[in-house]
């Protein structure tokens, strides 16, 4: 009863001093909230990176174009049999009259195009099938089965070749940005927990008297300290928000750039899809950064 | 028997005592000796004058009392028990034994008159019920009724003091150690205060005052210990300030 009626008068007591104390836990909750900001805008930055790598890497397939005498039923039969390969995630048939309808759809606009189609007088495209693998390392698996399987001699093409060097460009790219990411994020991270914390040390040097006084009149560390983490958790909260909001805004402001560049669309539409996990991993890193500071920065004047 | 002896005799040996210095010393880091082989003992409902120049080891002798900071040689006794054996967590009670006031009232800020009296009461877990009576009770006896919502930065000098001397006697403390409690005032403020500590007193509360203040002492005619250079050199039931500058 004893304990949670001084819990209670200690938060009371933290919400007066955040408070009354307003410019200072202004500027606190301003420093805070830039750190956070920075620390979930890198965050921002890097899962959309590896959003568009993994979009693009979505967009990557091995075509598989047929002689013209295979006919459909044979063609059908092969997907059937690659279709038991693991490494396998999807197979579309695209047969000739689909393959020239998207062709036509695309190009059929350009005269000269439509011009030279008609000159042929019959469907000069192949029918084929678009295969998506599970991960990208697949695809070379893929294309070796393939020109060792029994239907090699029904195989026009295999469009691997010319896609290989997009896929290592990608690889390549995706472990780059990561890597990237991790550095620039840790390092605005650890610079932005630095000055969350001196900030918050200040604050709490400009109460080091109070805590003196405090013990003199009676009370003990752990009364003396509770209101300043919960102040720290009052910066947390409201810094976390702010930070959010921050990162809102930043989204929207880029979105006009990165139109299409996600699945999702744009970048304020990857915020909006991830916003309940933003919010919640800025507010508790906030919350976790505020009482983290204040707890080691009033450590020192409690240790006498 | 020499002058300096008879001055240290004990003026009084009625009872048991609240406080006993035995041989005590204190240094501070850097060779600073602030207080060298004091001994005395304070009964219960004294009135002492702690007296000295600056620096020489007045309020340093207060804060060994209240337990913040540890004697360097010697013992000193509350009630009969060390204060080096209490536990450094059960200091926060200890100290509720004792009201301590300071020349530059050491108020909270951030609080307002009642809150910095209610503050001592709080952190003994008591209701607030309890708290608003004894409060508003102690505002009306060091005069400060109607100033109970006003910030320390609203108050006068002498104000603030009252309200550190309500703080102190919030707990109902047996001893009261105040140091320099008019050091920062004007003479009516300090003739008020010095009234307001002997009305205290008169209610059975020990006090101790450090002081420098010549006709604080010498009106007051109580025991006077004085020190020189951390030594004491005078201990006298009825003294009068005797340092010289």
């Amino acid at each position: 009863m004893q304990r949670t009626l001084k819990l209670w008068r200690t938060f009371k007591e933290g919400m007066t001093n955040f408070r009354r104390n307003g410019w200072l836990s202004l500027a606190t909750i301003i420093i805070l909230s830039l750190s956070l900001f920075i620390i979930s805008l890198a965050g921002l930055i890097t899962v959309g990176t590896r959003l568009i790598v993994s979009n693009l890497e979505n967009r990557i397939s091995i075509t598989v174009s047929f002689n013209p005498d295979v006919n459909e039923g044979r063609i059908l039969e092969i997907k059937q049999y690659l279709e038991r390969a693991r490494e396998i995630a999807s197979i579309e048939y695209v047969s000739r009259d689909q393959a020239l309808d998207v062709f036509l759809e695309n190009n059929g606009s350009d005269p000269i195009i439509r011009q030279a189609i008609d000159e042929i007088g019959e469907n000069p495209l192949l029918a084929s099938l678009v295969i998506h693998a599970k991960q990208q390392s697949d695809y070379q698996k893929i294309s070796t089965f393939l020109e060792a399987s029994p239907y090699r001699t029904d195989i026009n093409r295999i469009n691997f070749e010319k896609n290989r060097k997009i896929f290592e460009r990608l690889k390549h790219i995706g472990a780059t940005t990561r890597k990237f990411g991790l550095a620039v994020g840790g390092a605005f991270g650890l610079i932005a927990i630095l000055i969350t914390f001196n900030t918050i040390r200040i604050t709490i040097y400009s109460h080091r008297q109070e805590f003196e006084i405090m013990r003199l009149v009676g009370a003990s560390n752990l009364y003396v300290r509770m209101p300043y983490i919960f102040e720290g958790i009052l910066y947390g909260i409201f810094a976390g928000v702010t930070a959010v909001i921050l990162v809102a805004l930043s989204a929207y402001g880029l979105s006009g750039y990165t139109e299409g560049a996600f699945p999702q669309g744009n970048i304020f539409q990857v915020f909006t899809a991830y916003l309940p996990t933003i919010a919640v991993s800025t507010i508790c890193l906030g919350i976790f950064l505020g009482v983290i500071s204040s707890f080691i920065a009033i450590h020192r004047y409690l240790k006498a | 028997m020499n002058k300096e002896k008879e001055n240290k005799t004990m003026p009084h040996t009625e009872g048991q005592p609240i406080v006993v210095f035995e041989n005590v010393t204190k240094d501070y880091p850097g060779g600073v000796n602030a207080l060298h082989d004091v001994s005395f003992r304070v009964f219960s409902g004294e009135f002492i004058s702690l007296v000295g120049s600056s620096g020489a080891g007045k309020s340093t002798l207060l804060k060994l009392i209240y337990a913040e900071e540890i004697p360097t040689a010697g013992t000193i006794y509350f009630k009969g028990r060390p204060i080096k054996d209490i536990n450094r967590k059960h200091l926060p009670f200890f100290r509720r034994n004792i009201g301590t006031i300071f020349q530059d009232y050491k108020l909270l800020p951030q609080k307002t008159a009642f809150e910095n009296i209610a503050y001592a009461l709080e952190v003994d877990g008591r209701s607030a019920k309890e708290i608003r009576e004894e409060v508003g009770e102690l505002l009306e006896i060091v005069g400060l009724g109607g100033k109970g919502e006003k910030f320390p930065r609203e108050l006068s000098g002498g104000e603030q003091q009252r309200v550190a001397i309500a703080r102190a006697l919030i707990h109902h403390p047996q001893i009261i150690c105040a140091d320099e409690p008019t050091g920062n005032l004007d003479p009516v403020s300090t003739k008020e205060i010095t009234d307001l500590l002997l009305e205290i007193n008169s209610y059975g509360t020990t006090v101790i005052v450090a002081t420098h203040k010549k006709e604080v002492v010498d009106q007051l005619g109580k025991r006077v210990i004085s020190l020189i250079d951390g030594r004491l050199r005078h201990d006298e039931a009825k003294g009068k300030y005797n340092i010289k500058l």
